[in-house]
């Protein structure tokens, strides 16, 4: 309990940084909804004379786009963007921040064991990214009721919202398990930066692709399709599977990692 | 039962060495020195000890468990290393409630005792203290659960003299008490001063494992002999002789052994001048570094 605590107290600022940003970045996408939508028609043919495979990168579906859950869809490649890359961060320095700070001989040798520390500092990275994810939710919310030209479906706004819960579970669990894999992690933004913007990228190309299904199972980007959620109400259950998988053996290995490893002096 | 147990403890590092076959015990009460040059492998022992590396073979145990096995075993282990690094945007006072927090009982007068005794400011952060402040930091860190076992690691680099000899009489009295003390350094004088039991360590391997006093009985002497006529350097081709350098009519060397067999060795020559000293723990332990070379 103490180390979670003493985490959580460390990690709160760049977590409020980070809901602030996606907070504003969805106030500032969303601000523009009532004006795209009172000229709808204008906005639907700027869109249409793009080639459909830049539509497809950019997650716009012209049959959508005017409502606002159509239009949410679209802005909110970019929040999960931010999100997956807050997610990654927590996940990679979680645990290697004792050795970066080099303060791993001091919580180490105190009488918990390993896999105690590991549990406390994951729970207080999962703490951190829910208390970021119901905020955001309610945030979001709000905003889209000041917004909304029509009434739209609560269900289906929080069924997207949570989609951001989904991916930042997965970054955060691939960041923990990438961290251990190092001897001593020197900075952690190349690596959450690298890794969350290559797979955004890849997401990017698979769905401009011929839509294979087998190629979304790369990126977590593609795991959640919204138009699909949208059209729906559902989640894709194999790409759920899979996420769920990613984070199961991502925990595992890194709890198996993490008590097998060896903590070297600082020199 | 030892209070650390290592039996053929052997870490390597991929192919460069760690520790090869190192055996020592530690028993209840006692002062325990480490000695070795940097790189010897004192900083691994220690750390295997401590559950933060594993080792390649080999069983490192305190009160009769593995720290890896068993980390609540720390409980009763405070530990002191050599360079003190802590989160830096605490404050002194947060940290040491932090540390105190894994021990389950109020450390809270011990820590104002020990921060008095070494003069430290509790309030400060972290950050703002100079090398020697975060090493007193350190050493009350390691101090205030009031451990059964304290484990230092070349604890004395980065505190002034009065410090160090306010930290020696801490670690004194906490003996006293009844701790046991098991203490690496390179510095042989602040070993010398206080351990009942020191073990050489060399090139990952114990080279040497003694009690102090033995070490300092009489049957160690050094001689210095200045004799009238040019000395024959085979004349102190015997036994129990090492660190031997004659220089035309001068000769010095350490000898351990009969210390009678020396002087009638010695009376047949026509001495000018003979200074027969009792060396000190450098000097003995340079005598077994250059034996092994």
């Amino acid at each position: 309990m103490n180390i979670y605590l003493h985490e959580i107290r460390s990690l709160r600022k760049t977590a409020v940084i980070w809901t602030c940003a996606m907070v504003a970045l969805a106030a500032m996408f969303l601000s523009i909804y009532p004006s795209m939508v009172s000229e709808a028609d204008e906005f639907k043919k700027l869109l249409g004379a793009y080639p459909p495979t830049v539509r497809a990168m950019l997650g716009i579906n012209l049959d959508y786009i005017t409502s606002i859950l159509g239009f949410y869809s679209m802005i909110f490649s970019f929040i999960m963007l931010c999100g997956a890359v807050q997610a990654m961060n927590l996940g990679v320095s979680i645990l290697s921040k004792e050795s970066r700070e080099r303060t791993a001989d001091f919580l180490l040798v105190k009488p918990v064991s390993r896999s105690k520390i590991v549990s406390a500092k994951l729970l207080a990275a999962l703490t951190i990214i829910f208390a970021t994810n119901v905020i955001f939710n309610v945030a979001s919310f709000l905003i889209a009721n000041i917004v909304k030209t029509a009434d739209y479906d609560g269900k289906l706004f929080l069924m997207v919202n949570l989609t951001l819960l989904f991916v930042q579970l997965i970054f955060l669990a691939v960041g923990v398990v990438a961290s251990v894999f190092f001897r001593k992690l020197k900075s952690v933004l190349p690596i959450s930066l690298g890794v969350v913007f290559g797979l955004y990228m890849l997401g990017a190309l698979i769905a401009v692709g011929e839509n294979d299904d087998w190629a979304r199972f790369i990126s977590p980007f593609r795991y959640f399709d919204i138009t699909y959620i949208i059209k729906n109400a559902a989640y894709e259950t194999q790409y759920l599977v899979m996420g769920a998988a990613v984070v199961a053996v991502s925990v595992v290995a890194s709890y198996i990692i993490y008590n097998r490893k060896d903590i070297h002096a600082v020199s | 039962m030892s209070i650390i147990e290592i039996n053929k403890l052997t870490k390597h590092y991929g192919r460069a060495r760690g520790i090869e076959n190192v055996s020592l015990n530690v028993e209840q009460g006692e002062i325990f020195g480490f000695i070795g040059p940097n790189g010897a492998g004192k900083s691994t022992t220690i750390r295997t000890l401590l559950g933060l590396i594993r080792p390649t073979s080999g069983i490192a145990t305190i009160f009769g468990k593995s720290c890896i096995e068993h980390p609540e075993v720390r409980m009763e282990l405070g530990y002191l290393p050599s360079e003190v690094f802590y989160y830096d945007n605490m404050r002194v006072i947060d940290l040491l409630k932090y540390s105190a927090s894994f021990y389950k009982k109020d450390c809270s007068g011990r820590i104002k005792e020990l921060a008095e005794i070494m003069d430290l400011d509790l309030k400060k952060k972290i950050d703002d203290l100079s090398f020697g402040n975060k090493k007193k930091v350190g050493i009350v860190q390691g101090l205030l659960h009031e451990p059964r076992l304290i484990i230092l690691d070349e604890p004395t680099s980065g505190l002034d003299p009065l410090m160090q000899q306010k930290f020696f009489d801490l670690i004194a009295q906490e003996n006293q008490k009844g701790a046991t003390v098991f203490f690496s350094s390179h510095i042989l004088g602040e070993v010398q001063k206080m351990c009942s039991r020191v073990a050489f360590i060399k090139e990952g391997k114990i080279i040497k494992l003694e009690k102090m006093s033995t070490l300092q009985e009489n049957s160690y002497k050094k001689f210095n002999i200045e004799t009238k006529s040019a000395i024959d350097k085979s004349a102190f081709d015997i036994g129990g002789i090492s660190k031997l350098e004659v220089k035309g009519n001068v000769a010095n060397f350490i000898f351990k052994g009969n210390i009678n067999a020396m002087m009638k060795k010695i009376a047949g020559l026509e001495l000018r001048n003979i200074s027969i000293e009792e060396p000190d723990l450098e000097e003995i332990f340079m005598h077994y570094y250059t034996k092994e070379d």
